[in-house]
């Protein structure tokens, strides 16, 4: 199953990501590299726009463990919005909102990257 | 067999001896024979027959259908030598002969007699071995008229030798002459079947050339001998004329036949070489489309082709290079290769000089090959431009660099070498070129066939994981009056990332735990056979749920991947009193049932190997449950709610709910295979790729 895209974009010097269809461990890889490609330009305010993500799977999960680390190290920080309650429910279990901010809105996330800057 | 054989032998001794024994009796009688005259020629026709059969057992026996043209020859060429010797013999004995009178022949004495049965017994049986060994020749890629032309010859030499059967030995007759005519037209008609020299090699044909030739000089010699009133003659028209013909026929078709197969064998000869060579080029083909399916060891492939490739284009030196796998276009890239390790087979070459050819430039031959993928000729190494980069290698004149392409990629390159130049012909390049496609073809065989041995092997690794997997989960559950408790796990996968278990803490108190690593596959059965062995260290030292998670957490964290985490979920049951404690660290809430009211019971928690110590204590909550009779508990993994139906739906909490309710006042093994049944229902095959586990926990009261 490979129907899941990572598009980019950008609102407010905010690096928004907009995750798209289905993130199992097939499709993790795409996330990956997404991840990977902001942190090499340097881009360490990333928003990750969940809003067409259908599934998460604890592979994908995994995907955010392993860069929040290097992003918050740079002043920099992963948070989340849109999600549906579905997804939300999922990030929820594994006790995901003690560790990332997740916003029901992209532009309250926004904001808060700005009030911190 | 044998004993047929020997009865063959004694049968037609017998009958001549019969035959000696009546002529020796009746020679001094004038007419004397007349009277059993015809009796005389059937016994003598029946020896010859029973010899005749012995000939073509002995012959089948021993050739056992398989032998080869040129020995055969070589056979009817001493035959006839020992005929011939002895007529010599026969005729330097100082034997008084006969006496004729009346077109009738008279022998003197009874020597002659004998001398003369001797004599026509060798020359009948010389004759019939003869033309046995000369049907086989005939009969070598035989036509539809073959066999026909020849059976024609046979029934007309028999009826030449039979029309004589009452003429006297001086006498002549005109059916005599015609059919003997027509025997020889038919001897000629046969002369040209002659297909077996072709497919003699050269070294045969130059024995064919010799063994022709001295059976023609002994067949012609036999002839003259036969055409003339000699004493042997008249000998053998003495004691039977139509033996007499028949020898007299099978000489000439000897003569004839053998006369032509030493000229065709002699014009055969120039071209013999070549013959040869095209023969074994397609022999050596043959071999190895044959080793393609046969040899699976690369090794052996590699040595078989080189040597091959010398063969087919009589190349004095040849090696070949297989490119590494992984794409690289040579070896030596990587700490501890050589960039050399890619010649797997190497014939009278040393590896100085192959080195100094395939890396001595950057345009070496070998990249320009790589590059082109085509066949590159270098008929002139010393004055060609393209390899005026190899030096002080002698004895390399001519040099052919075949690209093993496969699926435009190339996987090897196949090098042939001449110590002189312009040694190859357009005729080699053509055949090396044939000859490298089925090498391409042998080797990516063997390299399939090496993985899947590979996978095979792995496949072998994971089934005994998935058995040591299975022993990691409880074989059996406790049994208590007070709590009926049921589960089952099944991977997805070979292996997987589930895990439940359930431990006696003391007496009448219970841990039972669920969890799920995240991922599946090896990796997830890797920590979960890790968690296994915290649980049971760590449950009994404890005694809190949450404290067990933290230390747990505590234990995991420092060995587990970063993208890596587990969920569990903890609960402690006292099987006296129903009070359950239940912590959960990221896991999918319990479900619990109880006669007025159906809840998924979700303490907050993290899941284990997120976060370390403080961070992560502190999102655990306990909760405390008191039991009453007939309440569920069901605790489960992800892999039930998010089964998918064929339309992409996850079966979800609310069935899971509704299903279990439902079943609240079935037993506990009711309620799990209802769950089970219910989840594979909901799903078609393709929705069920998850771990699964579901433990029951049914109440039963004290």
């Amino acid at each position: 199953m490979s129907n899941f895209k990572v598009s980019f974009r950008e609102n407010n010097n905010v690096h928004v990501m907009d995750l798209k269809g289905y993130l199992d461990a097939h499709t993790t890889p795409h996330l990956e590299e997404a991840f990977e490609k902001l942190i090499a330009e340097k881009k360490y305010n990333i928003l990750v726009n969940c809003k067409d993500l259908s599934y998460i799977s604890s592979a994908g999960l995994g995907v955010f463990m392993a860069y929040i680390e290097d992003v918050r190290m740079n002043k920099g920080d992963i948070k989340l919005s849109n999600m549906s309650p579905k997804v939300f429910n999922i990030f929820d279990l594994l006790g995901f909102p003690m560790l990332y901010e997740i916003f029901k809105d992209e532009n309250e996330a926004v904001k808060k990257f700005e009030a911190k800057s | 067999m044998k004993i047929k054989k020997i009865l063959f032998v004694l049968g037609s001794g017998f009958l001549f001896l019969v035959v000696f024994i009546i002529d020796a009796i009746l020679k001094n009688i004038e007419g004397g024979l007349d009277g059993i005259f015809f009796i005389r020629v059937l016994l003598v026709a029946a020896a010859f027959v029973l010899l005749y059969f012995y000939v073509d057992s002995k012959i089948k026996s021993a050739e056992g259908g398989e032998r080869s043209q040129i020995q055969r020859l070589g056979a009817v060429a001493v035959w006839t030598g020992i005929l011939i010797a002895s007529y010599i013999i026969v005729s330097i004995l100082p034997l008084n002969w006969f006496e004729s009178r009346d077109l009738q022949l008279y022998p003197r004495d009874y020597l002659t007699i004998l001398f003369s049965t001797l004599l026509s017994i060798v020359s009948g049986l010389a004759m019939i071995i003869t033309v046995r060994y000369v049907k086989e020749m005939l009969f070598y890629r035989r036509t539809r008229g073959t066999k026909r032309n020849f059976v024609l010859l046979l029934v007309v030499m028999f009826c030449a030798a039979a029309s004589t059967y009452n003429l006297r030995p001086l006498e002549t007759s005109l059916g005599k002459t015609i059919l003997f005519t027509v025997a020889i037209f038919f001897i000629i008609v046969n002369s040209f079947r002659l297909s077996w020299i072709a497919y003699l090699s050269r070294r045969e044909k130059i024995y064919a050339l010799l063994y022709a030739l001295l059976a023609f000089f002994g067949f012609m010699a036999i002839n003259i001998i036969l055409s003339e009133m000699s004493s042997l003659t008249k000998a053998l028209l003495y004691f039977n004329y139509p033996l007499f013909v028949f020898v007299q026929l099978s000489a000439l078709f000897g003569s004839v036949y053998f006369g032509m197969a030493f000229i065709s064998t002699l014009f055969h000869l120039p071209t013999a070489a070549a013959f040869d060579r095209k023969q074994h080029e397609v022999s050596s083909l043959y071999n190895l489309s044959r080793l393609i399916t046969q040899v699976f060891d690369f090794n052996d492939l590699a040595k078989t082709v080189t040597k091959m490739t010398l063969e087919v284009c009589e190349a004095s030196g040849a090696w070949l290079e297989v490119l590494p796998s992984d794409g690289a276009k040579e070896f030596g890239k990587k700490a501890g290769e050589h960039r050399l390790d890619g010649i797997v087979s190497r014939h009278n070459i040393e590896p100085e000089a192959v080195e100094q050819i395939l890396f001595g430039s950057e345009q070496s031959v070998r990249s320009l090959v790589l590059s082109s993928k085509k066949i590159l000729l270098v008929d002139n190494v010393k004055g060609d431009r393209r390899t005026s980069y190899i030096s002080r290698i002698r004895n390399v004149g001519t040099l052919l660099v075949v690209p093993l392409v496969s699926h435009d990629e190339p996987i090897g390159i196949l090098y042939a070498t001449k110590e002189i130049d312009h040694g190859f012909e357009d005729d080699d390049v053509n055949i090396v070129s044939g000859f490298a496609d089925h090498v391409t073809i042998a080797i990516e065989n063997a390299k399939l066939f090496k993985k899947s041995l590979e996978k095979e092997r792995l496949q072998r690794e994971l089934l005994i994981a998935q058995e040591m997997q299975k022993r990691l989960i409880p074989q059996t559950l406790p049994f208590f009056s007070s709590a009926d408790m049921k589960a089952v796990s099944a991977p997805a996968l070979e292996v997987g990332g589930d895990y439940y278990d359930i431990v006696m803490l003391d007496e009448h108190r219970i841990g039972i735990v669920i969890g799920d690593v995240s991922g599946k596959g090896v990796g997830a059965a890797f920590y979960m056979a890790e968690v296994k062995g915290i649980f049971q260290s760590l449950s009994k030292i404890y005694s809190s749920p949450k404290e067990f998670l933290v230390k747990a957490n505590e234990a995991l964290i420092s060995s587990i991947d970063k993208r890596s985490f587990i969920s569990l979920i903890y609960a402690i049951l006292d099987t006296r009193t129903g009070e359950l404690v239940l912590s959960r660290a990221g896991h999918c809430p319990m479900l619990y049932v109880s006669f007025d009211k159906k809840q998924y019971v979700k303490p907050t928690g993290m899941g284990l190997g997120l976060r370390a110590g403080k961070l992560f204590e502190e999102t655990i909550e306990e909760r405390h449950i008191t039991m009453k009779k007939g309440d569920v508990c069901v605790f489960y993994t992800d892999g039930v709610t998010e089964s998918r139906s064929s339309t992409g739906e996850e079966f979800g909490y609310e069935r899971l709910l509704d299903l279990v309710a439902a079943h609240r006042n079935r037993s506990a093994e009711e309620i799990k295979e209802g769950i089970i049944q219910g989840v594979w229902n909901y799903t078609d095959e393709h929705g069920y790729d998850d771990d699964l586990t579901v433990f029951v926990l049914k109440w039963q009261g004290v």
